[in-house]
């Protein structure tokens, strides 16, 4: 369990239902988006805010989540990344330098990994608004 | 290679020039002298094969600096190498697009270089002339494959996880969601040895050791794996994963892995047209000496491996499961058992 919603972006919807179920049979709140527009949003309006983020780095269309990642790393949100793209990626997932879970790895396993990031994260930084 | 000039204008007089003229005529390699001690360094001899490279006559050339060769595709940075090793009496070799005089492209190795007379003093500048055009596209073909093979796997891992995906939805609408944790494990170990496979796609067969290590990889520091690279034809790898995610599943639940402090290992080898596999698990609960109940994966491995046309022999050691699989892996036995 965490303090806050745990976010979730992945343009897979099905993929995207798996963790979604996951997160339901512990019990935490989660807001789901598929795209870096609407994870920028979610992280702007969750409430409770943003406690720990699963983010899929390729996001189609040639889109990756580094924009999600650099404004979740400016408030101190921990995360971690899921893809299946690790050779293609890889210098954005350098750079993002964050734990990178592999696609495929179970759902549980993949929310458990995001709870490990976010307990030794400790404490969120606030940020004003 | 020197070359003599023995008159000013009687350039390739002699034996040796002679011998020069007959080589030149005869190789297949396009060969030109420029004189440096004329204006912009002209052209003063092209043999046949340069004025079948390129298409131009030879009136048409001698007089001319050889970059009316190079046209809007030429790299710039290329031609100023070129310019600096020529203005250094520098040896330089470079690749640069080129144009014959219908308008076609052609990639040049251009070799570049001075000749001097035994005097030390610079008579020439050499330049030879080889069209790899079809080595650039090789190269490029070879790229592009890579990045197929590339693509291809991330599209094949994101299938996995979709088709697991499935799996868990669709157990969980009905109720099944230990049967559909079973089935998604499955083919997660499945999509962790496919992935092995797709950098050799063209060989055919794949690298048993790298399948083995892919398919064990998320056991981490419980096992250890120790065998040598042999290649086994594709229709192996299917079988190869799954049996030994089912000795690794059954490991966890009931074996070794059930302890916080069990182990397991595995070592392999080429038996005959055998895959021969020793699996050895320590440091595990007291078993009862007798065969556990028939559970799925057992039912799963033995089946499997009997379709295989292999076998598994299984002997519970006080401290753990000791077994040995054979899977044959020739194309011949695969192709009987198909």
């Amino acid at each position: 369990m965490i303090d806050g919603t745990i976010l979730l972006v992945e343009d897979e919807p099905l993929i995207l239902l798996d963790l979604e179920f996951a997160i339901e049979d512990i019990g935490s709140q989660f807001v789901s988006t598929s795209s870096v527009a609407q994870a920028l949003a979610a992280i702007e309006r969750a409430d409770p805010p943003i406690g720990v983020a699963i983010l899929d780095v390729n996001l189609g269309r040639g889109q990756t989540c580094e924009p999600v990642a650099d404004e979740l790393r400016r408030r101190g949100i921990p995360f971690i990344l899921h893809s299946g793209d690790l050779d293609r990626r890889d210098e954005t997932i350098r750079r993002l330098g964050a734990r990178i879970i592999a696609k495929p790895t179970s759902a549980e396993r993949v929310v458990d990994e995001a709870f490990a990031e976010y307990r030794q994260s400790g404490d969120p930084v606030t940020v004003p608004p | 290679m020197r070359f003599r000039r023995t008159h000013p204008d009687d350039q390739f007089s002699g034996s040796s020039g002679m011998l020069f003229e007959q080589a030149m005529a005869q190789t297949r390699m396009a060969v030109c002298l420029t004189d440096p001690y004329q204006p912009d360094n002209p052209i003063v001899f092209a043999n046949r094969a340069f004025r079948a490279l390129t298409g131009y006559e030879e009136a048409e050339v001698l007089g001319r600096n050889c970059r009316f060769l190079q046209g809007p595709a030429s790299d710039p940075g290329t031609v100023a190498r070129l310019r600096d090793a020529i203005a250094r009496e520098d040896v330089v070799i470079v690749e640069i697009v080129n144009y014959r005089k219908d308008g076609t492209r052609f990639w040049n190795a251009l070799h570049v270089g001075p000749i001097y007379d035994d005097a030390g003093g610079l008579v020439y500048f050499f330049g030879s002339q080889w069209d790899v055009s079809n080595l650039h596209a090789a190269r490029a073909g070879e790229q592009h494959a890579q990045l197929m093979a590339r693509e291809l796997s991330h599209r094949m891992k994101n299938m996995f996880s979709v088709i697991s995906a499935i799996v868990n939805v669709t157990g969980r609408a009905r109720g099944l969601e230990d049967a559909a944790g079973e089935i998604t494990s499955r083919i997660r170990a499945l999509g962790r040895a496919y992935d092995t496979t797709l950098e050799q796609g063209a060989a055919g067969s794949f690298s048993i050791r790298e399948a083995i290590t892919a398919t064990l990889s998320p056991y981490g520091e419980r096992i250890t794996v120790n065998g040598p690279d042999i290649r086994a034809p594709f229709g192996v790898i299917s079988a190869l994963s799954l049996i030994l995610h089912e000795l690794a599943a059954n490991a966890g639940k009931h074996g070794a892995w059930s302890l916080p402090d069990g182990t397991a290992s595995l070592s392999w080898s080429g038996d005959g047209g055998d895959l021969r596999m020793h699996w050895r698990e320590s440091g595990g609960p007291p078993l009862p000496g007798t065969e556990p109940g028939p559970g799925s994966g057992t039912m799963i491995t033995d089946r499997l491996l009997r379709a295989a046309g292999g076998q598994i022999q299984r002997t519970w050691r006080a401290d753990g499961l000791e077994a040995v699989v054979t899977l044959p892996i020739q194309e011949a036995d695969l192709a009987r058992h198909d």
